[in-house]
């Protein structure tokens, strides 16, 4: 089993109030663990206000980002899941998990976001991800630790 | 027959591009298909040479209309049925 995202990184049953929020919850978590600047976040919203809701890539699933920069200090992935779902304007609404991607730069996360992929895949993985109640159940259907349970 | 290019495209290239080119790399190496794939941002993807553009629909509104090449819309790049129907259909489209 691989640690695709650290304990620190996750947090389970996020109250919030509109995707807005829900991005920023996710992106304050990677503040916390030092590994963006508050302008990320900021870089987050206004992409999706200028680009439209394409960030909600699956059913009930938002891939928060923006573009590498300087705001980026390392590579990062934190994961939430929502008390109650919110609308990002998206045909995959209402959105119950978020994730916040940091890169910085275009090539260096890759393998990375291809085992987190590979995990968003398998069917069933958002639904779960969205029902989780508490942090540690959260980490271990995202890292499958009960695999073989 | 010449290998396709296949870009897939987000808001900056890095990100949700790249989960689907995961994604479209999979259906490919399951069904022993080749082709080349590579991720591109919606600001710029029409002028990197390719023969086929796979993007999410809010995107797609952006480039439809000045697209030389086909472009393809996936409604979620991660239901594995979608992208197999969707890379399957263009790559049969080619014979």
């Amino acid at each position: 089993m691989e640690e695709l995202v650290r304990t620190d990184n996750i947090a389970s049953q996020v109250e919030v109030f509109d995707w807005k929020d829900a991005i920023r919850k996710a992106g304050q978590i990677l503040i916390d663990t030092g590994d963006i600047k508050e302008a990320y976040i900021e870089d987050m919203i206004e992409s999706v206000n200028t680009l439209g809701p394409y960030m909600v890539i699956a059913k009930g699933f938002a891939l928060a980002h923006a573009a590498p920069c300087e705001a980026v200090l390392h590579n990062a992935v934190s994961l939430i899941n929502l008390k109650n779902g919110v609308d990002f304007g998206s045909r995959n609404d209402p959105v119950n998990v978020v994730m916040c991607l940091a890169c910085t730069d275009r090539q260096s996360h890759m393998e990375k976001i291809q085992k987190i992929a590979m995990r968003l895949m398998e069917e069933g993985t958002i639904e779960r991800l969205a029902e989780c109640k508490t942090d540690k159940e959260l980490y271990e259907v995202f890292n499958k630790i009960k695999e073989n349970e | 027959m010449k290998v396709p290019k296949i870009q897939c495209v987000c808001g900056f290239g890095c990100g949700s591009s790249l989960m689907l080119r995961m994604a479209i790399d999979d259906i490919l190496k399951k069904h022993d298909l080749e082709a080349d794939t590579f991720c591109g941002d919606v600001g710029t993807c029409l002028s990197n040479p390719c023969d086929v553009i796979f993007i999410s629909r809010e995107l797609a509104e952006r480039i439809v209309d000045r697209a030389d090449v086909p472009v393809r819309i996936i409604e979620n790049f991660m239901d594995s049925s979608e992208v197999e129907e969707k890379v399957l259909e263009y790559m049969n489209s080619l014979n």
